[in-house]
């Protein structure tokens, strides 16, 4: 990280550069790389997954919204994210309305209503909700530590962003909202000025936790308790969760080879190309092919912590930080799941998963990191 | 142009976060080393396991029917052969309760039936769930077209399959002989698995189908291929590779089993005694010891007890005093009456203690110390051929007397007697034959115990087919053969796999001018005026020589002049009725025993079922090669 800081330096662009050349020399390469290999893992993953089924569609599918978040990632990357600081509560109520709207008009879909149909394209709208959830979240701590907030408009902000997660919960959509919790109590405990009232807000939240018990689906209720047994009923709900492991535990050291996971393949694990993508690899792969994968995550997500660090300003640190926890616990849950390790919850495996609106948001999240990391040196 | 807004140089940094950075590391590098370690302990430490259980999960093995080796007579006319028919399986995997509740409304299952299905359900998912499993055996047309066509609404979870089914085309003929079969016990299973078999698999339980089991079997054939998840097969090259073992054995057809019976004189036999209660009969060729006929009344349907038997038939089968489920050829033995005097005879002229032409007085009776014996008739003076002829207790006694109870023992089991003939079916029994030793152990030997077993009394007892044995020897000139009622086995393309030959047991030590002479009374018994036989086993189409019995039961004293009783009436304290013969009489061809159950006198009951059994087999069997 050091060396790609001192080579920054001595390279420093001069005045005059085109605007592309400045643009190529001061682009984190570094965050596109890791990015482009784990979606190129994401892709012949799914290709894998779905070759030979009634869902070989899926792979075009997927290819096109790589394509089109990848072009995302560039124009959020060249956008200057402090732009977002103006727009920031606004997108935050762009969200929670595009939320009742799906919440309103949209069939629910599997009990739930999480898609909005925009002329063919079903969108998620809680998906990007993450995203004007950290822009807010980034505002509010930007704004705290120049102490131009008042405690009201502070109080305002969190229950604006209260608002979102407790609709977001409701549709009912447990894992995003899960997600959107660890993402809000990550951020804050790392950035807020004062650590006590977090901790405060951390304690109501797990009180109410029977609460949240008493107001979940059946389903998800069967989900956890089968989490917590899984050989209890191994055709019912325990069946994801215990063919995940006979799929991840048969890749052994070295894997079955590319498109030879049978598990998957022959659909011992329905949908597996949202939630558990993770067990196609590692059944392939096997534990280095895991190791690996999970090696590019982890270097992506120190990559991301290191330009928050970095960042120029306490609003880039926060919306970088804000991105790389977003990352960061979609992957922890995702894989803890698929390993047995935690109760099955709808959480994408970042560029893994197939669906677009999580492929676009990943995309717009690194894009904005991207952003932050080509304004650490100044023109 | 980049845009400028209200966060800029010079704003405030994050001096928390360099503070909280180390909570920060710490916590990401935990859950990467968790997940890290997670994934060694299912991949490295149990991926052996795993990886067997991902492959049974998509392994999945059918058995193909193998066809059963049919069984044949001696002109390779079916006795027990296939048909086809429609066997209902369920996949436990995808057998659920909706499922159960559809197929028994659909089929209107009986609580019987339910209970088979739940039972044959519960045994398989304890094995491994994902074989289909056969539930119901052997529906009819109707059942099978049902479930066809609510395929979709019962979710594939239950299958008909249209296989071969034990048939048996003549129904109770020969049942004893032939057997039947059914479904093994789960004991028996641990065993018959090694061999092949599986748990929907039916197994010989009686006579032939028991005996010759191993031959009729043959073996499945296995088909092995993946499936996915909902136990829909997947083809392609790519998923054979998972299979590792042969993806197909073929079946192998099992054996066909050729016997020695003739299925018109087995067939006519059954005829001859159909209208008595209980009987059996044994047929077989003197110089060979191939078996001809083989009956045992009354009998049970084989097609009923394959598959079919209800615990309703069972009881029925079971609480008959007939007692149906005894081969009463082989299984069960009888006092022989007076067709065992042959013994006593040939003995005393063995011994010289008595020549043909020796005439002794019959009185009626014969005094022992305080006991009073009595013959039939008051006989007179008579000789050997005489007494032969007339079945006189008096002069047998006499003759005992004079041998001792050793030498008739000895006699006797020269004869077969006292141990199993070797014919290999349904447990064959012993019977007994009595010696000095024998009533010594139980007490004392006394004159009495030698005077009843020279009439084939007291405590003498054997089997049908030693006494058709023993006849075969007298009429063939004293080779005692060992009975056969297997003549090959081939195989489904025709190979012989195995030949039974004629197996002579010895030479009985009797010599040929004794065995002349018990020929010679023997032929009068049958022949001449006033044997036994003469009135009702006399043929005019075969000359018939041997010897009539009417075996005590009880205690009672024989009585051979009582009136001809209603033979299908069951009375267990009416004598036995015997004949046991040759013919013809000159040129010995076959030997006869009649065994009516307590049928009543021999000469009456017996000698004319046998006579038609044997003008049957001159005239219309014999005639026909």
């Amino acid at each position: 990280m050091r060396m790609v800081g001192a080579m920054s330096q001595l390279h420093r662009p001069a005045l005059g550069m085109s605007r592309w050349r400045r643009f190529a020399y001061r682009f984190d390469w570094t965050l596109f790389v890791c990015v482009i290999l784990i979606s190129a893992v994401g892709l012949a993953n799914l290709y894998s997954a779905t070759a030979r089924t009634a869902h070989s569609g899926k792979f075009d599918n997927q290819l096109i919204w790589t394509a089109a978040g990848l072009c995302f990632f560039f124009v959020f990357a060249a956008l200057d994210y402090r732009s977002l600081y103006r727009l920031s509560w606004l997108g935050l109520i762009a969200a929670l309305v595009a939320i009742l709207v799906v919440r309103l008009l949209s069939d629910p879909i599997k009990g739930s209503h999480r898609w909005l149909d925009l002329g063919g394209v079903n969108v998620q709208p809680s998906e990007l909700a993450k995203l004007a959830v950290i822009a807010a979240l980034a505002r509010l701590l930007h704004d705290r530590a120049r102490e131009e907030l008042r405690k009201s408009e502070a109080l305002a902000g969190m229950v604006a962003i209260g608002a979102a997660v407790a609709l977001i919960a409701s549709q009912p959509d447990l894992g995003t909202s899960i997600l959107l919790v660890l993402i809000i109590a990550s951020v804050l405990a790392l950035l807020a000025v004062r650590l006590w009232p977090v901790v405060g807000a951390g304690a109501i939240g797990l009180a109410l936790t029977p609460v949240l018990w008493d107001r979940m689906q059946g389903y998800q209720r069967a989900r956890v308790l089968a989490f917590l047994d899984p050989s209890a009923d191994p055709t019912g709900s325990g069946w994801h969760t215990q063919q995940s492991i006979f799929a991840v535990g048969s890749g052994r050291l070295t894997g079955k080879g590319f498109l030879n996971a049978t598990q998957n393949q022959l659909n011992f694990l329905p949908e597996h190309w949202t939630d558990f993508p993770f067990s196609v690899w590692a059944e392939e792969w096997g534990f280095i092919g895991s190791v690996g994968l999970l090696a590019m995550f982890a270097v992506l997500t120190v990559w991301v912590l290191h330009i928050a660090i970095t960042a120029p300003d306490r609003f880039g640190t926060a919306i970088a930080l804000g991105v790389g926890a977003m990352l960061f616990w979609h992957v922890a849950v995702n894989v803890a799941m698929v390993l047995g390790l935690a109760p099955v919850v709808g959480v994408t495996l970042p560029f893994i998963s197939y669906g677009g609106s999580s492929t676009v948001t990943f995309f717009i999240g690194l894009g904005l990191v991207a952003s932050v990391s080509l304004r650490r040196t100044p023109f | 142009m980049l845009i400028r807004s209200a966060p800029g140089d010079g704003d405030p940094r994050s001096p928390e976060l360099q503070r909280r950075l180390v909570w920060l590391l710490a916590i990401v590098g935990l859950t990467f080393a968790v997940l890290v370690v997670r994934l060694w302990q299912l991949q490295i430490v149990r991926g052996n396991e795993y990886y067997e259980a991902a492959r049974s999960n998509v392994m999945d093995e059918r058995f193909l029917p193998s066809v059963r080796g049919k069984i044949l007579d001696r002109h390779r006319v079916a006795l027990v052969d296939n048909r086809p028919a429609f066997n209902l399986y369920v996949m436990p995997r995808l057998f659920n309760d909706a499922v159960r509740a559809r197929l028994v409304e659909l089929l209107e299952l009986s609580e019987e039936e339910r209970a088979r299905l739940d039972q044959r359900l519960a045994t398989a998912r304890k094995r491994r769930s994902s074989r289909a499993v056969m539930v119901l055996e052997d529906q009819g047309r109707d059942r099978a077209g049902l479930v066809a066509q609510a395929r979709i609404e019962l979710g594939g979870a239950v299958e008909v399959h249209a296989e071969p089914y034990r048939n048996y085309p003549h129904g109770l003929l020969a049942a004893h002989l032939l057997g039947f079969m059914n479904q093994p016990s789960s004991q028996e299973m641990a065993e018959l698995e090694k061999e092949g078999y599986d748990a929907t698999d039916f197994v010989g339980r009686f006579g032939v189908e028991r005996a010759w089991e191993k031959y009729l079997h043959g073996k499945k054939g296995i088909e092995r291929f993946i499936i996915n998840a909902r136990g829909e097969r997947i083809e392609g090259a790519e998923v054979e590779e998972l299979i590792q073992e042969q993806s197909f054995e073929p079946p192998v057809a099992g054996h066909d089993v050729i016997l020695t019976i003739d299925l018109e004189l087995q067939r006519l036999a059954e005829q001859a005694v159909a209208v008595h209660a209980a009987s059996a009969i044994a047929v077989v060729e003197v110089e060979t010891g191939r078996m001809l006929a083989m009956v045992s009344t009354p009998s049970f349907d084989p097609n009923v007890m394959t598959g079919h038997l209800t615990p309703v038939e069972h009881a029925r089968l079971q609480g008959d005093p007939r007692k149906p489920y005894v081969d009463k050829t082989l299984q069960q033995h009888y006092p022989p009456g007076s067709t065992y005097k042959f013994v006593t005879g040939g003995a005393a002229l063995e011994g010289r203690q008595v020549t043909p032409h020796d005439h002794f007085s019959c009185p009626g009776s014969h005094r022992i110390g305080g006991r009073v014996f009595y013959c039939m008739h008051t006989h007179g003076s008579i000789d050997f051929f005489d007494a032969m002829q007339r079945s006189c207790n008096v002069y047998f006694w006499k003759l005992a007397e004079r041998v001792g109870i050793d030498r008739m023992a000895e006699v006797a089991s020269d004869f077969g007697f006292g141990a199993p003939s070797g014919l290999g079916l349904n447990g064959e029994v012993s019977g007994r034959i009595p010696n000095r030793a024998f009533y010594d152990q139980r007490g004392t030997h006394t004159l009495g115990h030698t005077l009843n077993t020279a009439t084939g009394q007291g405590d003498v007892e054997l089997t049908v087919v030693q006494l058709v044995m023993a006849y075969a020897a007298l009429a063939n000139g004293g080779r005692l053969y060992a009975p056969k009622v297997v003549e090959r086995v081939v195989s489904a393309s025709g190979e012989l796999i195995r030949e039974e030959r004629p197996e002579l047991r010895r030479r009985v030590s009797l010599s040929p001018n004794t065995l002349d002479v018990l020929r010679e009374g023997m032929w009068r018994v049958v022949n001449a005026q006033g044997g036994t036989a003469f009135r009702f086993g006399k043929s005019g189409v075969v000359e018939i020589a041997g010897k009539t019995g009417t075996a005590q039961v009880r205690g009672r004293r024989p009585n051979e002049d009582a009136a001809a009783p209603d033979p299908a009436e069951w009375d267990p304290e009416r004598d036995h009725a015997w004949f046991a013969g040759w013919a013809p009489a000159r040129q010995p061809e076959i030997a006869i025993v009649v065994l009516i159950e307590h049928g009543g006198a021999g000469g009456q009951v017996a000698a004319p079922v046998a006579r038609e059994i044997v003008e049957g087999y001159f005239t219309r069997v014999r005639a026909r090669k």
